[in-house]
């Protein structure tokens, strides 16, 4: 593997964006990281909270430089990537990772028709079209668990 | 042999060349503009050569001078006639003309071969009377006509002036003193050569020269040609097409185009009233039925039905071709002249090939017409697939909240009944679906637009005092909303709609400004008119976009989609909101600058503005 620990450990909360990974969640011993990037708040809070409620360890990115950042300091077992966002969409966000050889599984998150071509255009391993439901999300995050998976 | 010998022999030679050439003309074409030329060219022929044989016996006969001055009279006559074949003369003029010729004739007969002078007086006036006439004629018929047509009448008109000349001179030499008298021979001489050759030049110009004086006109057109498809509009294209193909062939042109609705040909008047022939009628309607061209010399005895036409048009021959392209018949090109001699028999060629450049260039306009519809309806095609982007995107996003938030709410409630409630949850459930209930409002907004029943119940409301309460509304306080208003402006209005209206432009000006700029708002009154202006220091609008501002689904093409969500409807709406009221809404911007929406809302309830 490559530096990407070297960023240090996780961090529970970075400026701008909203980590809300719960503290009985973590107890859990389930130490899986899910990225989560979109530029809409309440989606983004909204996932984080579902996620965390299932005891993930969640950090949440509002932009894709964000989202970069995050990824250079833990590599999450799986990124939600939404494709429309000002400055750095998905796209962009998926090149960046893919060209420094992180292979990092992709899900992308978009209200677009499109979902699964979008999805095979930059190499995810899945897709969740907008709106999802709650079985959706969960059911698609938990392929990416890791083998220390915990019952929760 | 001295030098006026050799002149007069040339002069001679080439004269009966001429006749030889047109006589030949005749013999393979007998019209009667070939035989009045041939009769023209052998009436002086027969001068040269009787002068010749006097020559050569050395004494000249009586009868032969008779005759010799009855050809030399009647020479204007037959030019006259040529004018005839070539334009319009009276028929009146002709008559005092041929009476004129006929009392010379007496006079000549009656006094013997040596003339008196008053005799021959009267012959030389003649003779340059109805040559003078004839030369102004053929000047006129010049400076009506164009191309080949106008060089050929100017050729003739020389010829006549020079003829007109040579005779005053011959008819004066006698009475000049000796010693002078060889110079006027020689200059009469020149005079004959110089009318002869233009004479026969214009009335029979050799197919060479023809071209050559085609060319110009046909250069000209060829080279408009490439251009003609991207003019405005078809009929400005038929005008050239009507322009070029009238100065290449030195008649007038007029081209009908096929109506599908009408099932007509359809001509352009120069006023820009139209006139629609049926197929099959009159030269252009036949032409265009048998998809062959047409040439008629007596256009009134071939169809009689548009006599008056020809007659108050002056029309006495006619050139009809089709205008096709492949299977596609695009409709007639018609060429009129006053007299069939206007027409060579190229012309009819010629009028083929300028039509099918005309078929050319009109399905070239067809093309470039089809090409910018297929764009119209790909950019109408692409705008609504962007809506209906925007609109899945702009509509599913808070929709992903409420129904994942919603269904993680439930779930919670059912694991855990005595936890605390989740009240960030709830919040977010309740404000996405506030966003949801707007964007759904604004599709509706639309819907009800396009019917145009925006707008409902309509009572006072002060334009100022309303434009306040909701700059201070202001729930994100990012930006700094100024309103500047010195006195209330009350109009008649539906309130939740002006209310609306102030929303979205501000909104707007927020939307596109950067944080904490200030939005200046202003309501006054101007003219009877209120007035309301909401200026902001934003991206700007590129000029290019400002005339689609207000349309559905438009947005500004520097607006990033993936930045500023929105579905293009709400300029539209306000648009709607403004014109129902009767009002006017109208934006100023500069890129990079900021932009300045302006509202005009009539005061006095009903009243339009324009």
């Amino acid at each position: 593997m490559m530096d990407l620990w070297a960023g240090g450990p996780p961090r529970g909360r970075d400026g701008g964006s909203s980590d809300t990974s719960r503290p009985e969640a973590r107890g859990h011993g389930n130490h899986d990281t899910v990225l989560v990037v979109d530029d809409d708040t309440s989606i983004l809070d909204t996932v984080s909270a579902i996620l965390s409620g299932e005891g993930y360890d969640v950090v949440s990115a509002s932009s894709g430089q964000e989202a970069l950042d995050a990824v250079a300091r833990k590599q999450p077992v799986v990124i939600l990537l939404d494709m429309r966002m000002p400055v750095m969409d998905g796209w962009a966000v998926a090149r960046a990772l893919r060209s420094q050889g992180i292979t990092v599984p992709i899900v992308v998150m978009t209200a677009a028709e499109s979902a699964k071509r979008w999805a095979d255009e930059v190499g995810a391993e899945g897709y969740l079209a907008k709106p999802f439901g709650l079985d959706d999300l969960l059911a698609t995050v938990e392929r990416f668990r890791g083998p220390n998976e915990p019952t929760n | 042999m001295n030098a006026l010998d050799l002149l007069s022999a040339v002069t001679q030679v080439i004269y009966v060349l001429i006749f030889v050439s047109v006589a030949l003309r005749t013999f393979r074409q007998p019209t009667r503009a070939h035989g009045d030329m041939t009769l023209f060219f052998a009436a002086i022929a027969f001068i040269i050569v009787a002068a010749r044989i006097a020559a050569l016996i050395s004494a000249t006969p009586g009868w032969l001078t008779a005759i010799e001055i009855a050809v030399l009279m009647a020479l204007p006559y037959i030019l006259l006639r040529l004018v005839d074949d070539f334009t319009n003369v009276r028929s009146v003029i002709k008559r005092v003309a041929e009476l004129g010729l006929a009392a010379g004739i007496v006079a000549t007969y009656a006094t013997g071969p040596a003339l008196p002078t008053p005799v021959t007086l009267y012959v030389v006036l003649y003779f340059f009377v109805v040559s003078t006439y004839c030369a102004i004629a053929f000047i006129r018929a010049a400076r009506r006509s164009r191309g080949v047509t106008r060089r050929r009448m100017e050729a003739i008109s020389l010829g006549s002036i020079l003829l007109g000349t040579d005779i005053l001179i011959a008819g004066l030499t006698p009475l000049a003193r000796p010693e002078d008298r060889a110079i006027l021979q020689a200059l009469g001489q020149l005079l004959g050569l110089g009318s002869g050759v233009a004479n026969y030049l214009g009335f029979a110009p050799p197919p060479i020269l023809r071209r050559a004086w085609q060319e110009p006109e046909l250069r000209a057109f060829l080279a408009r040609a490439a251009s003609l498809p991207r003019l405005p509009t078809t009929v400005d294209i038929v005008r050239e097409l009507e322009h070029g193909a009238a100065s290449s062939t030195g008649t007038t042109a007029r081209i009908g185009l096929w109506n599908d609705e009408t099932s007509t040909l359809r001509f352009w008047e120069d006023d820009g009233s139209t006139i629609d022939l049926e197929p099959g009628r009159h030269f252009a309607g036949r032409a265009f039925e048998l998809q062959r061209p047409i040439f008629s010399t007596n256009p009134i005895r071939d169809n009689p039905d548009g006599a008056a036409n020809y007659r108050s048009r002056s029309v006495g021959a006619v050139l009809a071709a089709p205008i096709t392209a492949g299977e596609r018949r695009l409709g007639v090109l018609t060429l009129s002249a006053e007299r069939p001699p206007i027409f060579a028999m190229s012309d009819i060629e010629l009028a083929g090939l300028l039509a099918d450049q005309a078929a050319v260039i009109l399905e070239s306009r067809a093309l470039i017409d089809h090409a910018a519809r297929v764009r119209a309806r790909e950019e109408a095609t692409r705008l609504k697939e962007d809506f209906l982007s925007a609109a899945a995107h702009d509509l599913k996003t808070p929709l992903t909240t409420v129904v994942a938030q919603a269904e993680f709410l439930e779930r919670r409630a059912m694991r855990e009944p005595g936890a605390p409630a989740d009240i960030a949850g709830i919040r977010r459930v309740v404000r996405e679906s506030k966003r949801l209930a707007g964007l759904v409002g604004d599709l509706l907004d639309a819907t009800r637009l396009e019917q145009g029943g925006l707008v409902g119940e309509r009572e006072p409301v002060d334009l100022a005092t309303l434009a306040q309460e909701v700059c201070a509304h202001d729930p994100s306080d990012v930006s700094v909303c100024q309103v500047e208003a010195s006195a209330p402006v009350v109009g008649v209005y539906d309130r939740r709609r002006i209310e609306q209206l102030l929303q979205n432009l501000i909104e707007n000006a927020k939307k596109y400004s950067p944080e904490r700029t200030p939005i200046n708002i202003k309501v006054w009154q101007e003219d009877g008119e209120a007035r309301l202006r909401v200026e902001d220091s934003g991206i700007g609008i590129p000029a290019a976009d400002l005339p689609r501002i207000f349309e559905r689904f438009s947005r500004a093409s520097n607006v990033d989609d993936r930045r500023f969500h929105g579905m293009g409807l709400g300029l539209f709406i306000c648009r709607g909101i403004v014109e129902e009221h009767g009002g006017r809404i109208w934006v100023e911007s500069e890129v990079g600058k900021g932009s300045t929406f302006h509202v005009g809302l009539p005061i006095a309830p009903g009243r339009r503005l324009n």
